[in-house]
């Protein structure tokens, strides 16, 4: 009977040791379609009235980076443009300087896989704040922005530039992004990126303004 | 579900009514102990059913019974569960301006421990059915799966646990039988996340189907 209990009691911490509390399909999560938007909430949007988004997307390929202007990139940048104007902002032309820029990020590979965040800001393509009108500042967050252990295969960051107010040591802060990721796994689209923009501005309710 | 369940526990009880009326009483042996080693299926109801709605199969239980007097038994149960469900694209607003919308997964991992008092009818026949009472505690944590982010809270409990079932022997002096039992499980845990998510108290069914190995 010893052996009896001692064999039931074996089984038992064996089986409570080895089961696992996580379900077996969750380790998938991180390859699905995910919208991840921040905002900077000691601001108030209401207090920013014109945009100018950025006439091209920066386009990193590993450790390649160019810029894209096509169809689909239009199609992105045309997106945005309209979710801006939705929300009451007035869109700037020539060389008005806005009180929001708009940066567009598309990501199709990465070559290595823990990145700080902001770390795009450095690739050409990627445009500057002295293509704004601001040489010599550079970008920064006031707050911790949205961050992922790697930015994976098929990526878009959207970056909103506050440059109504730089700092004293010459920074314009990024007062809104959203990065859209895993768009390149599966069978998603350019419509599925077109909507996950949507979905951005949409999950920030606050980011509009009165013209 | 629950009335194929009641149809179960109804047939079990009665089967024992009738071996009792064909066989001699001598025939048989009561056992001094036993001890349990059940699959568990989970069936969440009320708050609990919003948070996981699926059924979960995904759980064991082991116990153990020590008769006292007549067919009244004391002993303990100790069980390992787990309820899950993949929700489709749902926002989650965090602190500080935070937002996300992705495919998110729910689950609660249950670590039930129990006292019992079990009285089984005719302990000495093939098949015994019980009915019987756990009062004990679990060890829950709450998890929300957001991409690589594990929203997670873990609670202790106060819970009690009414359980009907039925003893079967392999054979009339086997030392091995098999179990079928289930029990409607009421805790104090609850459910408390942002974005409004939170319950009441937690209750669930469950459905046990095992092996035992019998003590003379």
């Amino acid at each position: 009977m010893k052996t009896k209990l001692i064999i039931y009691l074996a089984l038992a911490v064996t089986l409570l040791a080895s089961c696992s509390k996580y379900p077996p399909s969750s380790a998938r999560l991180q390859e699905d379609l995910a919208i991840y938007t921040k905002y900077d909430v000691t601001i108030n949007f209401n207090d920013y009235k014109t945009f100018k988004v950025v006439p091209a997307v920066a386009y990193i390929d590993g450790k390649d980076s160019t810029t894209l202007t096509d169809a689909n990139a239009m199609a992105l940048i045309n997106r945005i443009n309209t979710e801006m104007l939705s929300r009451g902002f007035v869109a700037v032309t020539g060389t008005a300087k806005p009180d929001l820029g708009i940066n567009v990020t598309a990501i199709k590979s990465t070559t290595t896989t823990v990145y700080s965040p902001g770390w795009y800001w450095g690739y050409p393509g990627y445009y500057p704040p002295s293509w704004w009108g601001y040489p010599g500042y550079g970008y920064g967050y006031p707050y911790y922005p949205t961050y992922v252990s790697s930015y994976s295969t098929g990526s878009v960051i959207i970056d909103m530039v506050d440059f109504k107010s730089p700092t004293a040591d010459h920074k314009v802060m990024i007062r809104w992004n959203a990065y859209i990721r895993g768009l390149l796994t599966g069978s998603h689209s350019v419509s599925d990126v077109l909507k996950s923009v949507e979905q951005a501005f949409t999950q920030t309710p606050t980011l509009k303004t009165t013209p | 579900m629950k009335k194929i369940l009641l149809i179960i526990t109804v047939l079990v009880c009665l089967s024992g009514m009738v071996q009792s009326q064909d066989q001699p009483s001598s025939i048989g042996f009561k056992p001094s102990s036993y001890y349990t080693f059940s699959w568990n299926t989970t069936f969440t109801t009320g708050d609990f059913n919003k948070w996981v709605g699926n059924a979960s199969p995904a759980g064991f239980d082991l116990g153990g019974r020590y008769f006292i007097n007549g067919g009244l038994c004391a002993g303990f149960n100790i069980s390992w569960q787990r309820v899950s469900e993949a929700y489709g694209y749902q926002t989650y607003y965090g602190d500080n301006g935070t937002a996300i919308t992705a495919t998110n997964y729910r689950f609660t991992w249950m670590v039930p421990f129990q006292a019992v008092v079990a009285y089984h009818f005719m302990p000495e026949k093939m098949i015994s059915p019980y009915v019987g009472l756990g009062i004990g505690g679990d060890y829950m944590e709450h998890h929300l799966l957001v991409q690589e982010y594990d929203l997670y809270k873990t609670r202790w409990d106060f819970s009690l646990t009414p359980e009907v079932g039925a003893l079967m022997k392999f054979g009339y002096f086997s030392q091995w039988g098999a179990l079928v039992a289930f029990n409607y499980k009421w805790t104090t845990n609850k459910i408390e996340f942002t974005n409004n998510v939170k319950s009441g108290d937690l209750q669930m069914l469950n459905l046990k189907v095992g092996l035992v190995m019998i003590i003379r």
